[in-house]
């Protein structure tokens, strides 16, 4: 009986030490983010000063940062936002649709060469941006990606491989039979594609997908390199402009814009989050 | 509706891809054929199947018998041979023209749609106007009795649930042949018993032509019009149920089928002049007139045999002098029958033996260590050849 007790009382130990940890964790990751809300509202003077107190009657600057910072300078910010979910919208769509097929492919043909392909993706991977963002830029001026309507195809190449690493691994998962019973049914390859692979494959589709939106949502450096600056800017870019020429920086609109950029990102995450289930293939066989 | 025709059939799985092609899992004991080409998963199998007639491929695991199924289907490609469904060749047909349904161990229901959709795919598939697909639907929904379920999900199906719509999605659309591979052995033993009554009673209902895989030797007697044998990729015989429990080609077969398993003693077949008699363990059996003349028939001659009788064909009731003894080691009480495991002449020999006679009157029990004397008629023994395990009298 003592022993049980006391592996009770030891066990409770462990929970309360373990619940600390993580909250202590917990307010690491949240600060940032409480930091950013509360300075979008506090006047840009008492943002270095006064950073994580609470905005007061003195220092609460109510919309105006939010104001000054869609209209600064000689950019519009709507456009910014435009290029960015334009951007965002067809490189997520061009990664998530050429990608499972592409998994597709290589995770039911067992050949040499989707070996290679796979091996290829999982290597891009480990191949840091920064050691082939100039080749990349020269390349893409050079074959017109650099405008907002074909940069999605260089997104495409840099997402394929998290994509398709992670969409092999599901389409493994999936019996074979299903096909199968699908080719007898009477479907072709694109059809049980589409009909039966791909519907199955929705949580990945959504854990893909969101992925790739925070990504290129907040990506900075491609853009900045690929894209004509003075015609296109994403929201990151508008935001770095907000810096003025003499090293003076507006903190406070820059909160505010930063507040609105992660805004769509956050609420497309909570709205996805309930289709994140797993096996969903769970049900089809056996029992 | 159609005969199947399959004519020489083979399948090599070259060397180098066997460990993945190779389906079914445990399969680990085969003595599969090795050539220079791969391994031969299934070697010549020739067999006509009629139109509505009701075949099942039975052997151990890993014989070829899904391998077959699956180039019926047309999930495996024709190493050799000629497929013809209808009449028409089909070697290269696509799945879906060659007019089949199957029916998957694992159910392969579709997961994201429901129990309806599931039915209504293939017809959607064909493009059949929707009034049409309805009353398809309902109507196989009825017979297998899932009406209240079409709109729910797979997974919030119980296992026989899922096995009556992946039937019914192979019925809907009246296939010619239908495949069913294994169907029963994802289901408990009571459920199974079910399942397989209605199998029986849906093969009343529908008019097509039936070949069904399993690996068990009951639902192959009870289903069958006709049983392939299966083993190591190779056909052991082709028969009704009652000629390959009567009439067991080979060695094999007389073990595989029949439960419990066909006893087996070493023992001498003498032939005098044209007659013939067994000795085993000091007696002499006599083989009926039948036996003899299918014996002669071959001109077998004097040889070392393996003697196989049925459990239920050994009698306690032995007459004086024509005995052979043996040590009861296990009884099994089985309520109508008793299963006596006795070691005789240094075999196992399991006797039934039933508790009550005709009239009701009980038999008394057996004990352990007992010494009981059996012995057993020339009507229903069976000699195999020592040298191929072939029945000496076919």
């Amino acid at each position: 009986m003592m022993n049980k007790e006391q592996t009770l009382a030891a066990e409770q130990r462990r929970k309360t030490i373990l619940s600390a940890v993580l909250a202590v964790i917990c307010v690491i990751y949240v600060l940032p983010v409480v930091a950013v809300v509360i300075n979008s509202f506090k006047q840009n003077t008492f943002v270095k000063t006064e950073t994580f107190a609470l905005p007061t009657e003195q220092s609460y600057a109510g919309f105006d940062n939010f104001i000054t910072g869609m209209t600064f300078g000689n950019y519009p910010f709507a456009s910014s936002v435009l290029y960015s979910t334009v951007i965002t919208i067809l490189s997520t769509a061009l990664i998530l649709i050429f990608c499972s097929m592409a998994a597709w492919y290589i995770a039911r043909v067992s050949s040499k060469f989707c070996k290679i392909i796979y091996y290829l993706c999982v290597f891009s991977m480990v191949v840091p941006f920064q050691m082939v963002m100039f080749t990349l830029s020269k390349t893409a001026d050079a074959l017109k990606l650099n405008t907002p309507w074909t940069i999605p195809i260089v997104y495409l190449g840099f997402g394929a491989g998290l994509a398709i690493f992670m969409f092999v691994g599901f389409v493994k998962s999936i019996p074979l039979e299903i096909e199968e019973a699908a080719a007898i049914d009477g479907c072709g390859p694109v059809r049980t594609f589409f009909s039966v692979v791909l519907p199955m494959l929705k949580p990945t589709l959504i854990s893909v997908g969101i992925l790739e939106i925070m990504w290129v949502w907040n990506d900075y450096l491609l853009p900045v390199l690929v894209l004509d600056i003075n015609q296109y800017r994403t929201i990151p870019i508008h935001i770095q402009y907000l810096k003025g020429s003499y090293g003076t920086v507006d903190l406070g609109a820059t909160m505010a814009l930063i507040l609105l950029s992660i805004i769509p990102v956050i609420a497309f995450y909570l709205a996805a989050q309930k289709h994140i289930i797993k096996g969903v293939a769970a049900g089809a066989v056996k029992g | 509706m159609a005969e199947v025709s399959l004519k020489h059939i083979r399948k090599v799985y070259p060397n180098t891809e066997k460990k993945r092609t190779i389906r079914g899992g445990s399969e680990k004991q085969h003595n599969l054929l090795v050539t220079d080409e791969g391994v031969l998963a299934v070697q010549d199998f020739n067999l006509e199947i009629a139109d509505r007639e009701f075949v099942v491929l039975v052997g151990p695991s890993g014989c070829g018998k899904s391998t077959t199924l699956r180039m019926v289907a047309g999930l495996e490609d024709i190493s050799g041979g000629e497929l013809r469904i209808g009449g028409k060749l089909m070697n290269d047909v696509a799945p879906k023209d060659r007019d089949i349904a199957m029916v998957f161990q694992s159910y392969a229901l579709y997961p994201h749609m429901t129990v309806r959709d599931n039915l209504a795919f293939p017809l959607k598939l064909r493009k059949l106007p929707q009034d049409e697909i309805d009353a398809k639907v309902n109507e196989a929904a009825e017979i297998l009795g899932i009406t209240e379920y079409l709109d729910r999900k797979p997974k919030a199906l119980s296992g026989g649930q899922r096995q009556r719509v992946a039937i019914g999605r192979a019925i809907v659309r009246e296939p010619k042949v239908l495949l069913m591979d294994e169907p029963l052995s994802n289901l408990d033993a009571k459920l199974r018993n079910q399942m397989r009554a209605e199998i029986i009673k849906l093969r009343q209902r529908i008019d097509t032509t039936f070949i069904y895989v399993t690996h068990d030797q009951t639902e192959a007697m009870t289903l069958g019009d006709r049983i392939v044998i299966m083993k190591d990729g190779v056909v052991q015989q082709v028969g009704t149920p009652q000629e390959v429990f009567d009439h067991p080609a080979n060695l094999f077969v007389s073990g595989f089928i029949g439960v419990p398993q066909m006893n087996y003693f070493d023992a001498e077949l003498v032939r005098t002049d044209d007659e013939y008699e067994v000795r085993v363990g000091g007696i002499a059996v006599v083989p009926n007139a039948e036996k003899q003349a299918r014996l002669l028939s071959h001109d077998v001659q004097s040889q070392p045999i393996m003697l196989g009788i049925r459990p239920e064909h050994v009698s306690l009731l032995g007459e004086t002098g024509q005995t052979l003894h043996g040590t009861v080691e296990v009884s099994e009480m089985m309520g109508s029958s008793v299963h006596l495991h006795l070691v005789s002449l240094g075999q196992d020999v399991i006797v039934i033996v039933q508790t009550t006679d005709i009239m009701g009157a009980r038999k008394e029990g057996f004990s352990i260590a007992q010494d009981v004397a059996f012995t057993f008629g020339g009507d229903l023994i069976h000699m195999f050849s020592k040298a191929d395990e072939r029945n000496l009298e076919y």
